[in-house]
């Protein structure tokens, strides 16, 4: 198993890394359909209905304007807010064991998170900054609450669905090495 | 510095560009009583160029009836709502104001429910004379659908300082509470749950206990149940003490219950004392019995008092050996080694007894053969078993 090449050894160590980040991702997003069902069945109808769309989260925007780096960065980004959000719908929810289920989804999209930033680090980029955390806590009454959080669990759904593909075809691209 | 600056110029337009209400539902976060009536507007911003004649209301996904609603003014479309029902979700009923094609301008959450009435129920138990578990249930139907919140709190009945619990559980045994260390024994304590919600508050009736009277274990561990050699009409029954007993504190005593296999009629043996071990006798032949122990520690510091039952333990069954054919008249399957091992064994038996108690064979009849089986059982008797009848 240990090769003499430095370079080959350091590119099997990218690869596995890049696998259980990528296998880390698809398991957050199984658990995360798991619970989304839940939390919407708890902010109760319309929420939970097929075709519900609610006027966009004030903050959504937040998220789609981060800077253009490199993929991982982005999604390092991207998670660090999202967790944020996670962990406060996760305070305010009052049924325990729908908060159990987020708090504990919170443990698995931080070790996320390690994992990107141990992946980035592996690969030679420098980790962005990390931001201040985006404060902005508006006074919202709860059916704003309720709408960010519907979108806070969107947001994240298409997150963890891209970021699968785009380690997949980081995956592929150090194969090809 | 600043990058923080760059970073809030970034994200200012943002905000302000995507917070343009559509529309503003008035009120918000009401908490109201059930049957209760409410009125709701919904103001469409002037941007949208919409009328307040193509709105409509949902409550919960349900659209409301359009003879609750009242067009205000152009852009305002208000609807009544009476005779209000308990909320559905906890996290609040939704109200949301819709434009043409079902688009959803905005919402409002409703919170609907009633004053806690008194909590009631409260049962108390520790389960190491260390500590204190009580449950309890909502006194009425109306507080559980708001947000109610329930205090468990108690004191020395002789001292006036009140604590409160603060281990509540969140699983199924959702109005429970459990307080791990600092408890007094030998000492009664009041104890009661207070109950608020944002439409009142009420405080359930007190309890007095000394912890050393709700004492419960475990069920007792490893029951087996097991034949008594060939005996037909016995069975042994042996268990473990429960570990929390180890503590020097307790014995315990027992009590066992047995039903047929096909019985819902289950019978009690009361007087097994403080032993690991009872023999069940009167039982049928060639039966299979289920069979059950609970255990009560007891003699706490001599004192006589009993604690809390614990739970019956598992069921075990067992079968008592099926009748030998040769106490029956005209019978034929047996298989013969065995029959006469056992045949042999019994008659070393019969003959060593009557040797004993009967002076000599002269006397020999079926008679004697039946008095020493009565014999038999009596002995059995006093060897800590239990008579039935049949």
């Amino acid at each position: 198993m240990v090769t003499a090449m430095d370079s080959s050894h350091s590119l099997a160590s990218e690869r596995s890394s890049i696998e259980s980040t990528y296998e880390l991702t698809k398991y957050l997003e199984y658990q995360l359909k798991e619970i989304k069902d839940v939390y919407l069945t708890y902010l109760g109808p319309p929420f939970n209905e097929k075709d519900f769309s609610p006027p966009a989260a004030t903050r959504l925007e937040l998220w789609h304007g981060l800077e253009n780096q490199a993929r991982l960065a982005q999604n390092q980004k991207a998670y660090s807010v999202l967790l944020a959000a996670v962990r406060e719908l996760a305070r305010s929810t009052l049924c325990p064991s729908l908060k159990t289920s987020l708090l504990h989804f919170c443990t698995g999209l931080d070790g996320l998170l390690g994992s990107i930033s141990a992946l980035m680090t592996t690969l030679g980029y420098t980790l962005p900054p990390s931001s201040a955390n985006m404060r902005m806590r508006p006074t919202m009454n709860d059916f704003a609450r309720k709408v960010e959080g519907f979108w806070i669990l969107r947001e994240l759904q298409s997150w963890l669905w891209r970021s699968a593909k785009d380690f997949n075809r980081l995956k592929k691209r150090l194969r090809a090495h | 510095m600043l990058s923080f600056i760059c970073l809030l110029i970034l994200l200012v337009p943002h905000a302000l560009f995507t917070s343009t209400h559509v529309a503003v539902i008035y009120p918000q976060d009401q908490v109201l009583r059930i049957g209760s009536t409410l009125m709701a507007t919904c103001t469409l911003s002037p941007e949208l160029g919409l009328h307040a004649n193509k709105l409509y209301w949902t409550m919960n996904g349900m659209r409301l009836s359009s003879s609750t609603y009242d067009m205000v003014s152009p852009d305002t479309l208000s609807v009544t709502l009476h005779h209000l029902n308990g909320s559905q979700q906890k996290s609040g009923d939704n109200l949301v104001c819709h434009g043409a094609d079902g688009l959803v301008l905005g919402g409002s959450c409703l919170y609907v429910g009633m004053p806690p009435e008194k909590p009631v129920n409260l049962t108390c138990w520790s389960r190491n004379a260390k500590d204190l578990s009580c449950k309890w249930s909502p006194g009425g139907p109306g507080e559980t659908h708001i947000r109610t919140k329930y205090t468990l709190k108690y004191k020395l009945r002789w001292y006036s300082r009140e604590k409160e619990c603060d281990t509540y559980s969140s699983g199924k045994q959702r109005y429970s509470c459990h307080i791990p260390r600092n408890l007094a024994l030998f000492t009664p304590y009041e104890i009661w749950v207070e109950a608020t919600n944002e439409l009142g508050s009420a405080t359930s009736d007190i309890t007095t206990l000394d912890i050393l009277d709700v004492v419960t274990t475990d069920p007792p561990a490893n029951v087996q149940v097991g034949r008594v050699g060939d005996l037909e009409d016995q069975l042994t029954v042996r268990w473990a003490s429960p570990p929390e007993l180890r503590d020097i504190l307790f014995q315990a005593k027992y009590q066992i219950r047995y039903r047929l296999e096909d019985s819902t009629e289950w019978k009690v043996v009361d007087d097994v004392g403080n032993q690991t071990s009872c023999r069940l006798a009167g039982l049928q032949p060639g039966t299979v019995y289920f069979v059950q122990v609970r255990c009560n520690p007891v003699g706490i510091y001599g004192s006589r008092k009993a604690g809390i039952w614990s739970n019956w333990s598992h069921p075990t069954a067992a079968s008592t050996p099926t009748p030998s054919e040769r106490l029956q008249s005209g019978s034929c399957e047996s298989k013969p080694s065995e029959h006469n091992s056992t045949l042999r064994r019994e008659l070393k038996q019969f003959f060593g007894w009557v040797r004993k108690h009967a002076y000599g064979c002269s006397g020999m009849s079926i008679k004697l053969y039946d008095q020493w089986r009565v014999w038999l059982q009596k002995s059995h008797r006093t060897r800590n078993q239990v008579d039935s009848t049949r």
